[in-house]
C-alpha cells in the first residue's frame, strides 16, 4: 500500500512541478468561469424602453397607451416620451429605445367602423426579443377589441338581428376575455452562465490530465524509470495503482477546487455537496480509465499526446462543455449522453436548477458505467503494453 | 530561397502529424457545425406545452400555440417533464393547459392558464408575452362564441365553429412590424455566426498551440544543426515564419471554403474578407512565434496555448457577441486582437462593409501582428538554439 502511495506522491509532485498542470487544472477553469461570471453577472430581468406615437388621439389609441403604461406592465416596460414618429424612429435606430408603437391617424374611427388599420411596431434589427414582446403586447390589446367585433358578427350570423349590432357591441365591450395567462414560478432556479460553465470548463480542463498521465507513462518508459521500478520488489499492479491514484487525485483536486472557488467567489450553483463530490469522484475515475485506454492504444509519447487531445476535445465538444446545448436540436442533445461529461453536465444542470439529489443518480450510474466500460477495454488490451 | 526550403521542410514535418490535422481541419468544422446548429434556432422563443386532456378547445389552443408567431413549441406529457426541460434550459417557459379548460369555458367561468417560468430572466418575459398574445386570440373566439350562444338559439359548438371561421375570413386588427435600421451590430445567427467567429478562434488557438512544434524543433537541435550549415539565422526565422503563416492561412481558407460549400456561409465583400483572413493569419503567426519562444516545453505550449486562446476568444467576442456584455467587459475585450477581428467581420457580414470601410480594423490588427512579431524576434535570437 505504501508503495502505491509513494508512486502516486512522486507522480503528483512531478506533475505539480510542471506549471502547465497547475495552469490547466486550477487557474484556467477558474479564470474562464470568472470571465463568464463578469460577462453575464449583471444579466437581469428583461426590461424594454418603448414609446407610443399616438397620431390618432381617439379613445382606442388612448386605451392602448393606458394599457402599456398600466401597473401590470410596469416591470416589463418603461414608456418614454417622444416628440414625433421621426423622433421615435431615430431613437429606435440608435438603440435608445427598444421599440416604439405608432398608432395611425383615424385608428379609433376605423376600429369603430369595423375596418382595420395596423398599429406599427418600430423595432431595431438588433432587438428581436423586444420586437417580439412589443408585437405580442399590441396583439394582446387588439385581441380584446377584436373579441367585441367577433362577438357581434358571430351573434348576427347565429341569428341575432343585424339592426341590434350597436346594442350588441355595447354589451360585448363590457365582457372580459375568458382566458388569461397567469405566470407562476416553476420551482426551478434559472440556470446562469456561471452555474453551467463552471462545471463545464472544470471538466474540460480536468480531461487535459488524460494527456499528462499517458505522456508521463511513455516518458518514464523511455527514460527507463519503469524498468527500474520493475526491479524493485513491487508488482506491475502496484505501479499501475500508484499511477492511477495520482491521476485520480489530480482530477479530484482540480475539479474540486473549481467547484469550491466558483461556488464561493462567483455564486455558481453546483448542488448538494455529497452529490457533487460523488460526481467528481466518478468523473475522476473515468479520467483514470480513459488514461489507461490511451496508454494501451498508443505506441509512442507523441501518439499518446495526440490520442488524448483528440479524445478530450471530442468528448467535450459532443458533451456540451464548449457550447450550451439547451437550444440545440434534440439529436445533438441526445448525442451528448454518449459521453460521461455530457451526463455529468446534465446532473450539474439539474442540480443547479434546483432538482432533488436523486436527479444525479442516473447520470452517476452512466458515468460509472462509462468508466467501467473504458477501463474494461483498457484491461483487455493490457497485453499491448506488456508486449512492447 | 533558403527560407522557402526551410519552410517547406518544416511544413512537411508538421503536417505529417495526424493530431495536428485533427485540430486544424476536423475540430473547427465540428465546432462550426455545432455552434451553427445551436444558434440557428435562437431567434424563436422555445416554449413547452403540457396539452392536458384531448378536448376540442384544449386541442385548438395547443394548435394555436404551435402556429404562434415567433414561437417554437415542444409538447411534454406531464408538467414535471416540462419543468425538467425548463430547468435544463431547453425551453423558456412551460404552458400548462388546465385539465378543466373546456368545462370552465363552456360554463362561462373563465380560466387561467399557468405559464411556468424559472425566475426573472430575460427570455421568460418574452415567452410569457408571446403566449399571452396567442391565448388572448383563442379567448376572443371563445368569448364571441359564448356571446353568440347567449343571443341566439344555436349551440356553443356551432357558434365556436362560426367564430373560428370568421377569425380566418376577417383579418384581425393588424399589428405590423417595421425594422427601422438594416445594419446590425451582430453577426447573423447560425453558420454565418459560427464560421467567422470560429475562424478567428481556431486560427489563433492552433497557432499558439503550434508553438510547441517550434520548441520541439529547437529541442531536437535542428536549429543548432541548421546554423552549423551555411544558413543565416534570419533565413531560419523567416522559414519558420513562412511555415506557420502558411498553416494559419491554410486553416483560415479551409474554414472559408468549408463554410461556403457545406454551410452556405456568405463571406461578404471578397476583398474585405480576403484582407481580413490574411491579416488574421499574420496575427496568428505572430502569436504562434511568441508562443514558440515564450514557453520552455512543447507541453506548456500545447496545453497553455489553447487555454489562453479560449480565454482571449471569450473576451474577444468569439463565444458570444460583445454587444450583450457590460461596457467594461467590452472595453477589456478590445485588448485582445480577437475583438477587433470580430468587429470587422460584423461590419463585413452584417453591414455590407468593403475593404475601405474596415481599413481601421485592418490597421489595428496589423499593429497587433507587428507587435507580436517584434516580441518574437527579440526572443527568437536568444531562444533559437537554447535547448
Amino acid at each position: 500500500m505504501s508503495a502505491v502511495v509513494a508512486i502516486a506522491l512522486k507522480d503528483l509532485r512531478q506533475r505539480l512541478r510542471d506549471r502547465s498542470a497547475i495552469v490547466l487544472g486550477f487557474i484556467a477553469p477558474i479564470a474562464v468561469a470568472a470571465l463568464i461570471s463578469v460577462a453575464f453577472g449583471s444579466a437581469g430581468s428583461f426590461h424594454a424602453d418603448v414609446a407610443v406615437v399616438d397620431l390618432d388621439r381617439g379613445p382606442v389609441a388612448t386605451g392602448f397607451t393606458s394599457f402599456v403604461t398600466g401597473p401590470d406592465l410596469a416591470d416589463l416596460l418603461t414608456v418614454e416620451p417622444v416628440t414625433s414618429e421621426a423622433d421615435a424612429r431615430a431613437r429606435v435606430a440608435r438603440g435608445d429605445l427598444s421599440a416604439a408603437f405608432v398608432i395611425p391617424k383615424g385608428y379609433s374611427e376605423a376600429v369603430t367602423a369595423g375596418s382595420s388599420r395596423p398599429i406599427t411596431v418600430l423595432a431595431s434589427v438588433d432587438s428581436s426579443i423586444a420586437e417580439q414582446v412589443a408585437r405580442s403586447l399590441a396583439q394582446s390589446y387588439t385581441a380584446q377589441i377584436d373579441a367585441v367585433r367577433l362577438s357581434v358578427e358571430s351573434a348576427v350570423r347565429a341569428g341575432a338581428p343585424a339592426s341590434s349590432a350597436g346594442l350588441l357591441a355595447t354589451q360585448a365591450s363590457t365582457l372580459r376575455l375568458p382566458e388569461q395567462t397567469i405566470t407562476q414560478p416553476s420551482g426551478t432556479r434559472p440556470l446562469t452562465g456561471t452555474s453551467y460553465y463552471a462545471p463545464a470548463m472544470g471538466i474540460f480542463f480536468m480531461f487535459f490530465a488524460i494527456g499528462f498521465g499517458a505522456r508521463s507513462f511513455f516518458l518514464e518508459r523511455t527514460a527507463g524509470t519503469l524498468d527500474r521500478l520493475a526491479c524493485a520488489p513491487i508488482g506491475p499492479g502496484t505501479i499501475l495503482a500508484g499511477k492511477s491514484l495520482a491521476t485520480f487525485v489530480y482530477g479530484v483536486a482540480s475539479l474540486g477546487t473549481v467547484a469550491v472557488v466558483t461556488s464561493l467567489a462567483f455564486d455558481a450553483q453546483w448542488g448538494p455537496t455529497p452529490v457533487v463530490l460523488a460526481l467528481i469522484l466518478a468523473l475522476a475515475l473515468t479520467m483514470v480509465a480513459l488514461t489507461a485506454l490511451v496508454i494501451t492504444v498508443a505506441r509512442t509519447e507523441r501518439q499518446a499526446d495526440g490520442f488524448a487531445s483528440m479524445l478530450t476535445f471530442g468528448l467535450v465538444l459532443l458533451g456540451g462543455n464548449f457550447v450550451f446545448l439547451g437550444g440545440a436540436p434534440p439529436l445533438v442533445r441526445n448525442l451528448a449522453l454518449l459521453t460521461p461529461n455530457g451526463w455529468a453536465l446534465r446532473a450539474f444542470t439539474d442540480l443547479a436548477g434546483g432538482a432533488a439529489w436523486t436527479a444525479a443518480v442516473t447520470p452517476l450510474m452512466a458515468i460509472l458505467a462509462f468508466a467501467l466500460g473504458t477501463g474494461g477495454i483498457a484491461f483487455a488490451l493490457r497485453g499491448r503494453v506488456v508486449n512492447r | 530561397m533558403t527560407a522557402l526550403a526551410l519552410a517547406a521542410a518544416e511544413l512537411k514535418r508538421v503536417t505529417r502529424d495526424r493530431t495536428f490535422l485533427f485540430f486544424i481541419i476536423v475540430l473547427p468544422i465540428l465546432v462550426i457545425l455545432l455552434v451553427g446548429l445551436t444558434t440557428a434556432g435562437s431567434t424563436s422563443i422555445r416554449v413547452a406545452v403540457v396539452p392536458g386532456p384531448s378536448t376540442p378547445m384544449a386541442r385548438q389552443l395547443v394548435d394555436d400555440l404551435q402556429a404562434g408567431p415567433g414561437l417554437t413549441t415542444r409538447r411534454y406529457a406531464t408538467r414535471a417533464k416540462g419543468v425538467q426541460a425548463l430547468r435544463r434550459g431547453e425551453v423558456e417557459a412551460v404552458v400548462v393547459v388546465p385539465t378543466t379548460l373546456d368545462a370552465d369555458l363552456r360554463s362561462g367561468r373563465g380560466t387561467r392558464i399557468p405559464v411556468l417560468v424559472p425566475g426573472a430572466i430575460a427570455s421568460s418575459q418574452a415567452a410569457v408575452t408571446a403566449v399571452t398574445s396567442v391565448v388572448a386570440r383563442h379567448g376572443a373566439a371563445v368569448q364571441a362564441a359564448a356571446f353568440a350562444t347567449a343571443h341566439s338559439g344555436r349551440s356553443f359548438e356551432q357558434n365556436l365553429a362560426t367564430t373560428r371561421s370568421l377569425q380566418r375570413e376577417t383579418p384581425a386588427l393588424a399589428v405590423r412590424t417595421e425594422v427601422v435600421n438594416r445594419k446590425s451590430n451582430f453577426l447573423p445567427l447560425g453558420y454565418n455566426y459560427s464560421a467567422p467567429t470560429m475562424l478567428v478562434l481556431f486560427v489563433f488557438i492552433n497557432a499558439v498551440a503550434g508553438g510547441a512544434a517550434m520548441i520541439q524543433t529547437r529541442r531536437y537541435g535542428i536549429f543548432s544543426r541548421a546554423l552549423a550549415a551555411p544558413i543565416r539565422a534570419r533565413d531560419l526565422v523567416l522559414g519558420e515564419t513562412l511555415c506557420y503563416f502558411t498553416l494559419a492561412l491554410g486553416q483560415a481558407l479551409l474554414i472559408v471554403a468549408v463554410g461556403a460549400a457545406m454551410f452556405g456561409v456568405t463571406w461578404g465583400n471578397p476583398w474585405a474578407a480576403a484582407a481580413l483572413v490574411g491579416i488574421w493569419a499574420l496575427v496568428g503567426t505572430g502569436a504562434g512565434m511568441v508562443s514558440g519562444t515564450l514557453f520552455r516545453t512543447p507541453e506548456q505550449a500545447s496545453a497553455i496555448g489553447p487555454a489562453v486562446g479560449i480565454a482571449f476568444g471569450m473576451l474577444g467576442g468569439c463565444m458570444w457577441p460583445l454587444e450583450i456584455v457590460p461596457q467594461s467587459v467590452r472595453a477589456i475585450g478590445h485588448a485582445t486582437p480577437h475583438a477587433w477581428a470580430v468587429d470587422a467581420w460584423v461590419d463585413v457580414l452584417s453591414r455590407g462593409a468593403g475593404l475601405v470601410d474596415i481599413a481601421g480594423y485592418l490597421a489595428i490588427l496589423a499593429g497587433y501582428a507587428v507587435a507580436l512579431f517584434a516580441i518574437a524576434s527579440l526572443r527568437l535570437g536568444r531562444s533559437l538554439v537554447t535547448p
